[in-house]
């Protein structure tokens, strides 16, 4: 295995590559598709994001077939179905790389140094190979041949709403990166740019960011907020509201449509708008459990970031890919066993306030997870723009795959690699928050606060709400979707 | 107590009245509303005893009633003619005086003259009834009406001709009649309803087409959109010229399907047809559930993944040769129930008009003022007049689909395509759909392709038909 990008750069370019994030104005994109217009576009993978960008790209009037390994291609396996039941041409490493302009590399993290080496000898001199994740580059330091242009272009959603949101007419924001390194005829951007409007992301926003910046938040934020934090409160919340007598079909109904509700909330006016969708007493209560909470999480945040500065957590990773994903599998299973897992949503009616009211810790778990997240990644230098985007902004996807089919379901869309580093963060979380879970009761998840008297100390209110609104994130936060509704998403 | 069963009359033009069955009962107090023509005044005139009855019968048919109509004024009128006519002296005859119209026998002097002081009628006791104006003659007829303690009073356009302060008296007066005596009233215009109606009366070509309460403010809302558009003189909006589609070749066909095969898994769904459109051809496309009736049309749109596995030819681009969809649907409006269930979005009402410029669901590109302009005027037509802002996902089912109708026509496309518009719609949702598909047939050049099941069910203005059937191995 080669060496660890990242951790061969100088401080001075580490730093710089870090730091990058811009977003776009729409009138860098008129140029539409045109840099591939007549191009060779040949994507290896056909699940959920190589099948639906797919789709985007050809309707977008651009040349798309998919390359398979013989035996997918042999054994007609669900990605040989998917390419060919939608008219595209199938044919393998072989047949397809040697024609290819650009190669799109839309397989799982774990097949990119296996997929890259046997395709890169394929491929025609001075082409393109396209990745939608960073990991390969920097974390595992794959060495591209230098008269290859190497780009990233990664859709900030599920596959399958890649495509709903396409042919709605939208898009949903894109990052796009050139790896420096390779870009010999500097058409990197030029060929980035053109992929992003083919799969309809320049119409929701675009963030030009640098291969490193988005391996290291996107880790980061994927193994912390994103699922980690929503996957160790959901079993919390969930026994604590069960050890005190609460229907566990509320508790579960309350906890896998909960953190979809709240986070609307987020998605619309940042930490302070799902705060103030509380009372004032529920309000002041969030807070300050929140506070306790990113007191004692902290460190632990600072453990996962370091980790993934440094390469601790891939190649720990790495080695569990060689062994098979011993942990991975075991954890996996694991969580298919908790009782939150195995207690269904009841059918009762919760209003959309009432998942608020009864949901006071869950709030303060989102606020301190997102205001951790983001403090620990512009602290390692990472710029607030990329910060949000991977703690705040997703959010509430993430929280979406929970309402669908609980912790399963997430587990099953997101990455391995977010997957493993989910549960990584989960068997560190749950021990640590122990105590402080011994004194909290039904009042703030559950039952909510009893409702005779809604006073608060003006004071105490003031400092709360000034404290909620001066957050780095909040400012940042306000900028960005500010962009996002000049894009006029109207929702 | 009044109830017409499936009453079937005759009037001496020829216009028939079909199947009435109507029932009024005490303390209820109707509208009859509907279009020109629609057989309104004809309704009413039954309850008068006009008209000879080709089939069913009246039961429970008041004794004395109070009418006012313009024919019972042009009647009146007309024997008063009659009379000058008929006199053979040499002299000029002055025809009869406003007080003896009044004041005959069946009427309660009292009422009337009370009426008199209140419609400021004593200047014209003693003229002749003919020589009045029309606003005067039609304050007589209602003075008669109103005070011949009448057991129903059927007001055929009561307002017309009223000045403002007659207006608003005959108003004031008839909210204390109705306390004790029921009123079928004919109204052109819904705004000038009384508060007291509690029952409105739809007609449409000489039938009894809708019956709805006042208080259901949903159906009552839909009845009033239906009028509009029945009666409104307002055309189709321009198509907004800022933003015209590519131009097509007027000589080449807008569609083209050569052998076209569409298989899902191992199933054939659709083997080897052949469809051409030429521009300005109305086609209707018809078959069973699952022959491919949607997915034939997903082709054309540019929706369905084997459109690039086809031989298609539309809007002059031979698919697959690096077009975008855009490209395509730019010349396409767009109308079904899935197309509706997709749409849940939380926009405004213009806003979704306004989407059919760019073919998005929701709306994602700053919009001109022409095109909201061009959005309000929709909105007017339909009825739905300064409602722009109003969320759409918080309309009546049947107002969406209008509303998609309007977003898909926006444009003015070349091809509008309605996926079996009318699915899932009450009867008066129905009407008012198909009134807005004639009230854009009539005007444009657009060539349309309607969907439904039923090859017999036929629409007025459609001369080409495909049916499909179920394929072998798709039974």
């Amino acid at each position: 295995m080669s060496n660890n990008y990242f951790n061969t750069l100088p401080l001075r370019e580490q730093l710089e590559q870090l730091a990058k994030c811009r977003f776009m104005h729409m009138n860098e994109f008129t140029e539409g598709v045109d840099a591939l217009k007549g191009k060779k576009m040949v994507i290896i993978g056909c699940g959920a994001q190589g099948l639906n960008q797919g789709l985007n790209l050809r309707d977008s009037g651009l040349d798309v077939s998919y390359t398979l390994r013989q035996s997918a291609i042999d054994e007609k396996r669900q990605s040989f179905k998917n390419a060919s039941e939608n008219g595209f041409t199938v044919g393998t490493y072989e047949e397809l790389i040697p024609t290819a302009d650009v190669v799109l590399n839309l397989t799982p993290d774990k097949q990119h140094t296996p997929v890259v080496t046997a395709v890169m000898p394929l491929m025609k001199q001075g082409a393109c190979l396209s990745y939608s994740h960073g990991f390969n580059i920097v974390e595992e330091g794959m060495q591209i041949r230098d008269d290859l242009t190497v780009i990233m272009v990664a859709p900030k959603c599920p596959g399958s709403e890649v495509r709903a949101e396409y042919v709605r007419g939208f898009g949903v924001p894109t990052l796009i990166a050139v790896h420096e390194d390779n870009d010999p005829q500097s058409q990197g951007l030029a060929l980035a740019k053109a992929y992003a409007v083919g799969t309809g992301g320049h119409k929701a926003g675009v963030l030009m960011s640098s291969f490193i910046a988005e391996v290291k938040s996107d880790l980061m934020g994927e193994q912390t907020i994103l699922c980690g934090m929503l996957q160790t409160g959901s079993l919390l919340c969930f026994d604590k509201m069960i050890d005190k007598g609460v229907d566990p079909a509320y508790a579960s109904k309350l906890i896998q449509y909960g953190w979809e509700t709240i986070t609307e909330a987020l998605k619309y006016g940042g930490v302070t708008n799902m705060l103030d969708r509380l009372s004032n007493p529920a309000k002041i209560k969030a807070f300050d459990l929140s506070e306790t909470l990113k007191d004692i999480m902290r460190p632990l945040y600072n453990k996962h970031q370091d980790d993934i500065i440094n390469g601790t957590f891939s190649s720990t990773m790495m080695a569990d890919w060689a062994n098979d994903d011993v942990n991975l599998l075991g954890w996996r299973a694991e969580t298919g066993q908790t009782a939150f897992e195995k207690t269904p949503a009841g059918e009762m009616e919760i209003s959309e306030q009432e998942y608020f009211d009864h949901g006071i810790l869950m709030v303060a778990m989102v606020k301190a997870g997102v205001e951790l997240a983001f403090e620990t990644m512009t602290a390692a230098g990472i710029i607030a723009d990329s910060a949000y985007y991977e703690s705040l902004h997703e959010t509430p996807l993430i929280a979406n795959t929970i309402a669908r089919k609980k912790l399963y379901e997430m587990n099953a869309t997101i990455s391995d690699t977010a997957e493993y580093g989910c549960y990584l963060y989960n068997h560190a979380c749950l021990p640590l928050l122990s105590d402080f879970m011994q004194d909290i009761d039904t009042d703030v998840i559950g039952r909510g606060l009893s409702g005779d008297d809604n006073g608060v100390d003006n004071a105490r209110l003031i400092e709360v709400n000034h404290a909620l609104r001066s957050h780095p994130v909040e400012a940042i936060g306000a900028t960005l979707r500010g962009h996002m509704a000049d894009m006029k998403k109207i929702i | 107590m009044l109830k017409l069963h499936d009453l079937s009359v005759e009037f001496d033009e020829g216009f028939q009245l079909k199947h009435i069955n109507w029932q009024i009962e005490q303390h209820q107090h109707w509208l009859i509303t509907g279009a020109n023509g629609a057989g309104k005044s004809a309704l009413a005139a039954v309850l008068v005893g006009y008209g000879d009855i080709l089939a069913g019968h009246t039961e429970g048919m008041p004794v004395t009633i109070g009418w006012v109509s313009f024919e019972a004024q042009a009647e009146l009128i007309q024997a008063e003619l009659k009379k000058d006519d008929a006199d053979i002296l040499d002299v000029i005859s002055l025809g009869t005086p406003v007080s003896e119209i009044i004041f005959t026998d069946d009427i309660d002097p009292l009422i009337a003259k009370s009426l008199i002081e209140k419609f400021e009628l004593n200047y014209i006791l003693e003229r002749a009834f003919r020589k009045l104006s029309t606003g005067e003659s039609r304050k007589v007829m209602l003075v008669r009406a109103l005070s011949c303690h009448a057991d129903l009073l059927v007001l055929d356009e009561p307002f017309d001709g009223l000045d403002r302060g007659a207006h608003v008296m005959l108003q004031d007066h008839l909210a204390e009649v109705v306390q004790h005596t029921p009123v079928v009233m004919v109204l052109n215009r819904f705004d000038e309803i009384p508060n007291f109606i509690s029952h409105i009366a739809y007609m449409e070509q000489g039938e009894l087409r809708h019956q709805v309460k006042r208080d259901d403010a949903q159906a009552f809302a839909e009845l009033y959109q239906l009028l509009h558009l029945k009666t409104t003189d307002m055309q189709v909006p321009a198509a907004d010229t800022d933003k015209a589609a590519t131009e097509l070749i007027p000589q080449q066909p807008l569609v083209k399907l050569t052998n076209i095969s569409i298989k899902h898994s191992e199933m054939v769904l659709i083997k080897d047809l052949n469809w051409t459109i030429e521009p300005n051809q109305h086609w209707q496309l018809s078959g069973p559930n699952g022959s491919g009736k949607t997915a034939l049309l997903s082709l054309i749109t540019g929706d369905h993944p084997q459109c690039y596995s086809n031989d298609i030819f539309v809007f002059g681009y031979q698919r697959g040769h690096g077009e975008s969809i855009w490209q395509i649907k730019q010349h396409i409006g767009y109308v079904s129930t899935a197309l509706q269930w997709e749409y849940r979005v939380g926009t405004s009402l213009r806003n979704v008009i306004i989407s059919g410029f760019y073919d998005s669901i929701g709306l994602y590109s700053k919009s001109s003022d022409r095109q909201k302009h061009i959005a309000d005027q929709w909105l007017a037509l339909l009825g739905m007049h300064k409602r722009g802002d109003e969320p759409f996902n918080k309309l009546s089912y049947g107002d969406q689909r209008l509303l998609l109708i309007a977003r898909a026509m926006v444009k003015h496309p070349p091809l509008l395509i309605l996926d079996e518009p009318c699915l899932g719609l009450d009867d008066i949702n129905r009407q008012l759909v198909l009134a807005l598909i004639e009230k854009i047939c009539g005007a444009k050049e657009t060539s349309v392709i309607y969907v439904n099941h039923h090859a017999q069910d036929r629409i007025l203005g459609i001369d080409h038909y495909l049916a499909l059937e179920k394929s072998a191995d798709n039974r």
